[in-house]
């Protein structure tokens, strides 16, 4: 192959890698930046069992298959099963930690619309995982 | 070997401690919002994905068409023009 250019090729990997360099400083970024949870957050335990789920706040206020919080505020959920694995999910706010037995999983969030937001389980748990469902109610301040 | 190990020490040592240094900081976080950022991190990383694809297959197709036998700038290799393996 005497005579045989190829800086093209080397053109070609320097571009795919530099691209994949971005994606991974960029992902680990952004997952660095939401994992910071506010120094003022309140925590709310969550605790998944078939086929419910139950909330704790820090007052001691339990809710079942309901979750009353305040428009602007941070929380700290604090999840976990006392069963099988489940996956605490708030499509809307883009909220997704697995419930696991034995251990506590963190995720924060601060709702900033008012309103009603399906809370579902995303992993399969059993025979009415389908149906694992509860209700996030954000409310305004004072309401 | 040794820029194998480098590799090995790179992935299991120096990259979990940068990691730990760097990211696991107790300093509190600020207010955000999470749709916004994970959002835009997928749509940030599908452009760099449909890039990548754009490449490589586009890429592909013009090796396939450049080299295809019929192409009239197509030259028999030396190997083919002497019919000597």
């Amino acid at each position: 192959m005497s005579g045989h250019s190829n800086w093209p090729e080397w053109v070609y990997i320097g571009v795919v890698v530099a691209l994949l360099c971005y994606v991974g400083a960029e992902a680990w970024n952004i997952e660095r930046i939401v994992e910071h949870v506010p120094a003022d957050a309140e925590v709310i335990k969550v605790t998944g069992q078939q086929w419910l789920w139950t909330f704790e706040h820090e007052d001691g206020t339990k809710e079942i298959g309901e979750l009353h919080v305040e428009k602007g505020k941070a929380y700290k959920f604090e999840v976990t099963s006392k069963d099988v694995i489940h996956s605490f999910n708030i499509h809307d706010y883009v909220v997704l930690m697995d419930a696991v037995p034995g251990r506590i999983n963190t995720v924060w969030f601060s709702p900033g619309d008012a309103g009603e937001f399906p809370i579902q389980c995303r992993e399969y748990c059993g025979l009415i995982h389908y149906n694992m469902r509860a209700t996030l109610f954000v409310e305004d301040k004072g309401a | 070997m040794m820029i194998g190990l480098g590799i090995v020490l790179g992935l299991l040592v120096v990259l979990p401690s940068i990691q730990y240094v760097l990211a696991a900081g107790d300093e509190p976080g600020e207010y955000l919002d999470r749709r916004i950022e994970i959002w835009g991190l997928f749509y940030r990383l599908m452009i760099v994905a449909f890039t990548i694809g754009t490449i490589v297959s586009g890429t592909i197709v013009w090796l396939v068409l450049r080299f295809r036998e019929s192409n009239p700038k197509a030259k028999p290799t030396e190997y083919e023009a002497s019919g000597k393996w």
